[in-house]
């Protein structure tokens, strides 16, 4: 142990990023940016930091924000994510503005997450927002938009499943229990505990048909023939019509020529509070967790005064980077430039560079033995006094 | 082409236990020790593949999706505190998780043949589990002070390392043999069937598959046992 090594340490949850990934991530974030733009979506860049209570969630004591305080003892966090604060973003800048808006975004966001978890406590997303639109165009939009975005991933034998909060939703409401009930209800969906739900439903004594509806949900998983099988479980309006909406949604991803990529799954739910319509996520073959993930969140903006629907997705870079099966390296340096005088040499530099060749100068004469592999051609040049 | 899998067996009497049900329902097991230096077992033609591991890392390898599914005990998913499908309560491995103490202090504390664990608020309590320990007294309201060990946890009171234990008992032999009582159940726990995430999503047929020929399986034994 040298005197140095605690300083050689990265924070827990942190890492460097060298050269070979840094490649990778710019060249995934540019095609994500790429098509982003060529559907509509302009960028902002909400800041790192945010005031504590906008990116705080609503009675959750236990939360993942890195927190700390300001000079004056406010309360600030860094972002958990991009979500919250573009809806204050919007709710700051874009009130009246001719809606919908199509934003993008990239870049890093902190969690305080167990590192066990085999997750990074920074992490980069890449996601959409659409606000202002409502209706199953815009979700249809949002879902294209994710798998697009896969694709331009090079992602392949990916799957994006849908599930909507709604159709849960109106089936809890239909046999309307105690809130600390559907809680656990809910969080029994959520993980799949098949186990504690039906013990859950055995203890709640709902004879037959509302135990059997709610368990036949948590399993339906399939292309568009299970919404006609989620059909005959209830005859609650919201449900039906959360069906209803599934089914147009999936006509009009079927004419974006994407259906193929999607099946449905009432067992996502996603953040159940958060979330008020459909909610996706995009799954990978050997990755453990979902490589994407969104939905439509009509709720959010108003808690910063502004009536506004909205839908969106983010894409975890890391873990596409991780799905991703072939890497790239980095291009080789075009030249190094070598042998003239100073001056011949950065003339040369400039001349390449100008030409779009990245150049670099062997200013003392030593680069050519050192970095060579690095190189693609080393130029020697005439001139001047060597 | 059938999706491959990866199931992830404890090692043990559970996971003999856990080879038994899957024999039952067709999968292929022969040759297959889950006690060996042997912790891969590949079945290329039925597309299975078995990992042998300790029982506290199964949620973590079906947690990252080294396994598809995994089979373990529900007390080792609930200290895990995994991010993982509960698929299937397998019945086997029954204990349940309890809170014990001394039989002299039990008796010290009893009033009318009544014991509140709440004289033992600040109390310490000795625990291979710290997590499920945490969350029960904290349920409770209850202060102690959680003391993790690795094993033979009766030990812990017999020298004044703790006040009370919290552990897992199958028959409460092993209390009795050291004088200690169990005064509270916490949750009883059984072997269950888990999934990966993304697997059971995008491995939907045979996971489901499997799941539901050891529901079945399990259904008639529950007849027949009845």
């Amino acid at each position: 142990m040298n005197k140095f090594s605690t300083r050689l340490q990265t924070v827990n949850g942190v890492k460097d990023i060298l050269p070979k990934e840094a490649f990778e991530k710019r060249k995934l974030e540019a095609s994500l940016v790429e098509l982003f733009r060529k559907w509509g979506y302009q960028e902002v860049q909400p800041p790192t930091i945010e005031y504590y209570d906008v990116v705080a969630e609503n009675d959750n004591s236990i939360d993942e924000l890195f927190k700390f305080i300001d000079r004056e003892g406010r309360i600030l966090a860094l972002r958990p994510d991009f979500t919250t604060p573009i809806a204050r973003l919007v709710a700051a800048n874009f009130k009246g503005e001719t809606l919908p808006l199509r934003l993008f975004y990239t870049g890093n966001v902190f969690r305080f997450e167990s590192t066990q978890t085999g997750r990074q406590r920074e992490f980069s997303q890449a996601g959409v927002e659409l606000i202002g639109a409502k209706g199953v165009g815009a979700d249809a939009e949002v879902i294209a938009l994710a798998i697009e975005a896969m694709l331009a991933c090079s992602l392949k034998d990916f799957k994006i499943g849908i599930g909507q909060v709604m159709v849960t939703k109106g089936l809890l409401e239909e046999f309307s229990q105690e809130p600390a009930d559907i809680q656990t209800i809910k969080q029994a969906i959520i993980t799949k505990d098949f186990v504690g739900l039906e013990n859950i439903l055995l203890n709640q004594k709902w004879d037959g048909k509302p135990r059997k509806e709610l368990l036949g949900l948590a399993t339906l998983h399939g292309s568009i023939e299970v919404l006609s099988k989620a059909r005959k479980l209830s005859n609650n309006d919201g449900f039906l019509q959360a069906i209803e909406e599934l089914e147009q949604v999936y006509d009009i991803l079927e004419s974006y020529g994407l259906s193929k990529y999607i099946f449905f799954d009432f067992s996502i739910l996603r953040d159940f509070e958060y979330y008020t319509g459909i909610v996706f996520e995009g799954y990978t073959p050997d990755l453990g967790y979902p490589v994407c993930g969104g939905g439509r969140y009509d709720n959010l903006l108003s808690r910063f005064g502004l009536e506004k629907p909205a839908v969106g997705f983010a894409l975890g870079q890391e873990r596409v980077m991780l799905a991703q099966k072939s890497f790239s390296c980095p291009p080789k340096i075009d030249y190094l430039v070598t042998g003239g005088d100073t001056k011949t040499l950065l003339k040369k530099a400039k001349e390449l560079r100008a030409q779009g060749y990245s150049a670099i100068v062997d200013f003392d004469g030593s680069s050519a033995v050192q970095v060579k592999d690095n190189i693609n051609e080393v130029l020697f040049v005439q001139g001047g006094k060597s | 082409m059938e999706d491959k899998i990866t199931i992830a067996l404890p090692k043990g009497k559970l996971g003999n236990e856990a080879l038994e049900l899957l024999a039952k329902i067709g999968l292929p097991v022969e040759g297959l020790v889950t006690e060996s230096r042997t912790l891969l077992f590949d079945y290329p033609e039925a597309g299975i593949r078995y990992i042998i591991c300790r029982p506290t890392d199964i949620p973590t390898y079906v947690e990252h999706g080294a396994a598809d599914l995994g089979i373990v005990g529900k007390d080792t998913i609930v200290e895990a505190g995994a991010d993982i499908f509960e698929l299937v309560d397998l019945k086997f491995g029954k204990c349940r998780f309890v809170v014990a103490l001394p039989e002299a202090t039990l008796n010290k504390y009893s009033k009318q043949g009544k014991f509140d664990l709440r004289v033992l608020n600040k109390g310490r309590v000795a625990t291979k589990f710290p997590k499920v320990a945490e969350d029960f007294f904290a349920s409770q309201g209850i202060q102690v002070e959680v003391i993790k060990l690795h094993g033979n946890i009766e030990l812990a009171p017999r020298v004044g390392l703790s006040e009370m234990i919290v552990d897992i008992v199958s028959t409460g032999r092993t209390l009795r043999e050291n004088g200690l009582v169990a005064v509270q159940n916490i949750f009883e726990a059984t072997a269950r069937l888990i999934a990966n995430r993304v697997s059971y999503r995008m491995k939907y047929a045979r996971l489901n598959e499997i799941s539901g020929k050891l529901r079945q399986i399990l259904a008639q034994e529950g007849v027949n046992n009845a």
